[in-house]
């Protein structure tokens, strides 16, 4: 290699580099989706801007809402076409666009002057770009990289929270459909015992008084009814936005029940859930990169710092005796060094320190968290099963038991037709407050899920409040 | 009609560990009865001769003979009732059974009674009625230390007057009689009495009320006047035995009341005189004829009357709620309550329910519906012509001309004679269109002002 060659290696290598750092085509959603995968229902994708694949998208939106909208298929439309989400994966490409354009070398600046007096006409053709930019580019490309990565975790957690809040929303929804059922039973009854109790009183049977107490009831249960009926609503309209659904497709159809427990056998593990979090989490492992990316900067904030820019030109000159035409060709090259004679560096480097020290603070605040989140979600999980197993396999079979021996008392002229019913809607209180068990059991479910292998789940396991209240009971027959 | 062995045999059972066997030595063996069947009328096999008792659903204790003593054995105990069939009533009793058996003596006996007492508490006998030493008279801490539980006392006195008596505890007596512990004493007299008649048929019961909750066994021996079961000595129809007479039979009923209320005893078909209380016989001037008389609380009342009217007649307590088994006394009446298109409503929280009472409660003598277990039914027995619907103090006097003298079997069904049965009357129907004095829920001449007016509706809900 000649020693002429030698010397433009740098140069060329650096031209090189940033030739390569180009916009990723698909806004950095495959690096994404290569952070989720493992955490998201199969089939799952982000949105595509480009016309051909948005047309495609609707089409399959379409295609899911033909059915009832299970709660994978409700992350899946929400991955799809959720605006919200889509807002954040383009943000990444923004960013990345940014990158790229960081990396791109500066134009080297083209200096021409005609400068003329009455012996000379002198002409100034000068060639300079900022050195710095260039030797420091391998370090730039490495670092923008780094924090690209970083972006593209940050994004992949926004993705996971997403689906996170499609799949909790899609659970109090169809929990809440299952309440507005029961709700409109309850109601139902009631408003046959109130209608009885009326019928009571016309005849004489039953007094005004006691007509009211029925109607208590009746009334109480109504207004329970409008209660869970704009719960149902509303829980309802929550997925819709997280789905990206308004208009004719807000009209999708949920399953009648949530999903049933899983066998005790199948519940996750709590031994290794601390475990499981420090290596999977993507919140921890974006910071483990920024942590890098500030080290790594460490060094550059000094060089940076000290030198500015170091400003390179190369000159050629040319000055034409205006009498003789003689022309006197002047070549050389100039180096722009800015002397360190104020600033040597300290600031910069301290705060690059400072900052190198908040963000280990930060990594071991996240890890510690982590931790905690993953023991405690891991416990809510495991309580909530039980709980909703208690519910399920022993608080319902018990409220049926009671309305069978209420049946009993009924045929045996024991207790009124009043007091069967309220024995049923306590029965069928038991039901609700099961699936209330059940709804908890999913939601701390994805909550732990989240804390496993995603981020922090953002809602800390509030204290639960032992209830206090007894359940309904009914009034004994003599 | 059970016949049963005396002191030997498979009725009888030996005592329990708790008592002493070198003591038990010296007793005589308690006879356990294990049926509460009417068991025949035990023919005094020495000592002076009576015309025994029949205790319905009962029989009478045996004795022996010791130096010219009767000597009884009473063993006070928990037992289990059958109540009704199907219908078990965990209970304090004596000898295996609620009531105890009938202790049957004449005029004159002296009477020496063994008691022991299994129970967990201590316990007496109270002798009701009788003439004795003041310290025989079985009033826990007054006349004697309570018998504690293992032990067993001796009582001995003279029967010195003829009559209707009964026994009973005066220890923890509230919970005790309120758990059955109760039984009948019959004192024959020695010769003919100017005042008692000589008899064909002699039937003697208690009247006894339990508190059992539906689905329950155990009474609530707290229960002071809410009781759900009424019993003829603690059976309750249809499991209560039928008084049988000859045709022309002079017929005695002995009827004591251990309940907490007074029982207007009702005979059908005939016409009797009391002719006795547990104060003795009844002046032959002091006798009125009627066809219930009433029996209060803690006493006794002996009928008489002349069985001269062949038939199936009630023999029951005229409170028509002591001839119900268990029903909820606080149930609203649903008679002429418009049930349309309600029902399925009530159906779709509740599927087993179904309608009722909406015409009366008659429906439940034949309704067959799953009651809460161990539950006797409100009313209940089938008669020649269907249900009966009754169930408590309730039974029949059943009178045929065929009937041998000591013939106490269940003779069936009454034969009646052609054109002596209610028939459905053929003729005319009544006008339905004729008007009726009130319309329902309205009072004849009712005074037109209402407060409040009407009543608020209900929260208004969309549909
Ligand atoms: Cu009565």
């Amino acid at each position: 290699m000649s020693p002429r060659l030698l010397r433009l290696t740098p140069v060329v290598a650096a031209l090189v580099l940033a030739g390569c750092a180009s916009v990723a085509p698909d806004g950095q959603r495959s690096a994404v989706t290569a952070h989720t995968a493992g955490s998201l229902p199969a089939g799952s994708q982000l949105a595509d801007p480009a016309p051909q694949a948005r047309a495609a998208a609707r089409a399959q939106v379409a295609a899911w809402l033909q059915q009832p909208v299970d709660a994978d298929t409700a992350v899946r439309i929400a991955l799809l076409n959720s605006p919200a989400l889509e807002a954040q994966v383009a943000a990444l490409g923004v960013q990345d666009a940014q990158r790229v354009q960081a990396l791109t070398l500066p134009n080297p600046t083209l200096t021409l002057g005609r400068f003329v007096n009455a012996q000379e006409r002198e002409i100034e053709r000068q060639l300079s770009f900022g050195l710095v930019s260039l030797i420091t580019l391998p370090w730039r490309a490495r670092w923008q990289g780094w924090q690209l990565e970083q972006a593209t975790l940050t994004t992949a957690q926004q993705v996971l929270l997403h689906a996170a809040d499609t799949r909790r929303a899609w659970l109090r929804a169809v929990a809440a459909q299952q309440q507005l059922q029961t709700a409109q039973t309850l109601h139902e009854a009631a408003a046959a015992g109130g209608e009885l109790a009326r019928r009571m009183a016309r005849v004489g049977n039953f007094s005004k008084l006691e007509q009211a107490q029925e109607l208590r009831v009746q009334q109480e249960a109504a207004a329970n009814l409008a209660r869970s009926r704009l719960n149902a609503a509303l829980e309802r309209e929550q997925l819709a936005r997280l789905m990206g659904l308004w208009g004719a497709q807000a009209d999708f159809v949920l399953p009648a029940t949530l999903p049933p427990l899983p066998a005790a056998a199948a519940l996750r593990a709590g031994d290794d859930a601390e475990a499981t979090a420090l290596r999977e989490r993507l919140d921890l492992r974006a910071l483990r990169r920024e942590l890098d990316t500030t080290a790594e900067r460490n060094g550059f904030a000094r060089v940076g710092a000290v030198f500015g820019d170091v400003g390179a030109s190369y000159s050629r000159n040319t000055s034409t005796e205006r009498a003789s035409g003689h022309d006197d060709i002047t070549r050389g090259w100039e180096l722009e060094l800015p002397l360190p004679l104020f600033d040597w560096g300290g600031a910069a480097s301290a705060g690059a320190r400072s900052a190198l020290q908040r963000n280990a603070a930060q990594l071991r605040e996240t890890a510690l968290r982590a931790r905690s989140e993953a023991r405690s979600h891991w416990l809510r999980y495991r309580t909530a099963y039980d709980l909703a197993q208690q519910q399920q396999t022993e608080a319902v079979p018990l409220a049926r038991f009671l309305q069978d021996e209420a049946v009993y008392r009924y045929n045996g002229m024991f207790i009124s037709v009043w007091q069967l019913l309220a024995q049923a809607r306590s029965t069928a209180q038991a039901v609700a407050t099961a699936t209330e068990a059940q709804r908890d059991f999913w939601l701390a479910d994805v909550d732990l899920q989240l804390a496993l292998t995603g981020t922090s789940p953002g809602t800390p396991p509030s204290p639960v409040t032992p209830s206090a209240a007894p359940a309904a009971t009914t009034e004994a027959g003599h | 009609m059970q016949r049963r062995s005396f002191f030997t045999g498979a009725a009888t059972a030996v005592a329990a560990a708790s008592v002493s066997r070198v003591a038990m030595a010296a007793l005589p063996e308690p006879v356990i009865q294990a049926s509460a069947d009417t068991a025949e009328p035990l023919t005094p096999p020495n000592g002076r001769p009576y015309h025994p008792v029949v205790t319905l659903n009962g029989w009478t204790c045996p004795w022996r003979m010791n130096a010219g003593v009767k000597e009884f054995h009473l063993v006070a105990e928990p037992v289990v009732r059958e109540v009704a069939p199907g219908f078990f009533v965990n209970m304090w009793g004596y000898n295996g059974q609620s009531p105890g058996p009938t202790i049957e003596v004449v005029e004159g006996d002296r009477v020496r009674i063994f008691v022991t007492n299994r129970l967990p508490e201590h316990t007496t006998v109270h002798w009701h009625g009788q003439r004795l030493p003041n310290g025989m008279d079985g009033v826990a801490g007054l006349n004697q230390p309570a018998i504690p539980p293992g032990k067993t006392f001796v009582y001995e006195f003279e029967a010195r007057r003829p009559g209707t008596f009964m026994y009973h505890p005066h220890a923890d007596e509230m919970v005790q009689m309120a758990m059955g512990m109760m039984g009948l004493w019959i004192t024959h007299p020695k010769a003919r009495h100017p005042l008692i008649a000589e008899v064909q048929r002699d039937y003697a019961f208690l009247l006894a009320a339990y508190a059992v909750e539906p689905g329950a066994a155990t009474p609530r021996v707290n229960e002071m006047t809410d009781f759900n079961i009424w019993t003829f000595n603690s059976r309750a129809f249809p499991a209560i035995s039928p008084l049988v007479a000859k045709q022309g039979d002079r017929v005695r009923i002995r009827v004591g009341n251990l309940t907490m209320t007074n029982h207007p005893i009702h005979l059908h078909g005939h016409e009797f005189e009391v002719t006795g209380t547990d104060g003795g016989p009844v002046p032959l001037t002091a006798r009125w004829p009627e066809v219930t008389t009433d029996v209060a609380v803690g006493q006794m009342r002996q009928l008489e009357l002349v069985a001269d009217a062949p038939g199936d007649w009630s023999l029951h307590c005229h409170k028509s709620h002591h001839t119900m088994g268990a029903m909820g006394h606080g149930v609203p009446t649903m008679i002429g309550v418009d049930h349309q298109g309600l029902v399925g409503k009530i159906q779709k929280i509740v599927p087993d329910y179904m309608l009722m009472g909406e015409r009366g409660m008659g429906d439940m003598g034949s309704m067959q519906m799953p009651l809460p277990d161990n539950t006797f039914p409100m009313m209940t027995g089938q008669g020649p012509f269907g249900n009966i619907e009754m169930g408590g103090m309730f039974t029949t006097f059943k009178v045929r001309s065929q009937l041998g003298a000591n013939d106490y079997r269940d003779p069936g069904w009454y034969r009646h004679p052609k054109g002596t049965v209610a028939y459905e009357w053929q003729g005319a129907p009544l006008d339905a269109q004729a008007p009726r004095q009130t319309a329902p829920g309205t009072a004849p001449g009712a005074a037109s002002v209402h407060k409040p007016e009407s009543l608020p509706p209900a929260a208004g809900h969309a549909h």
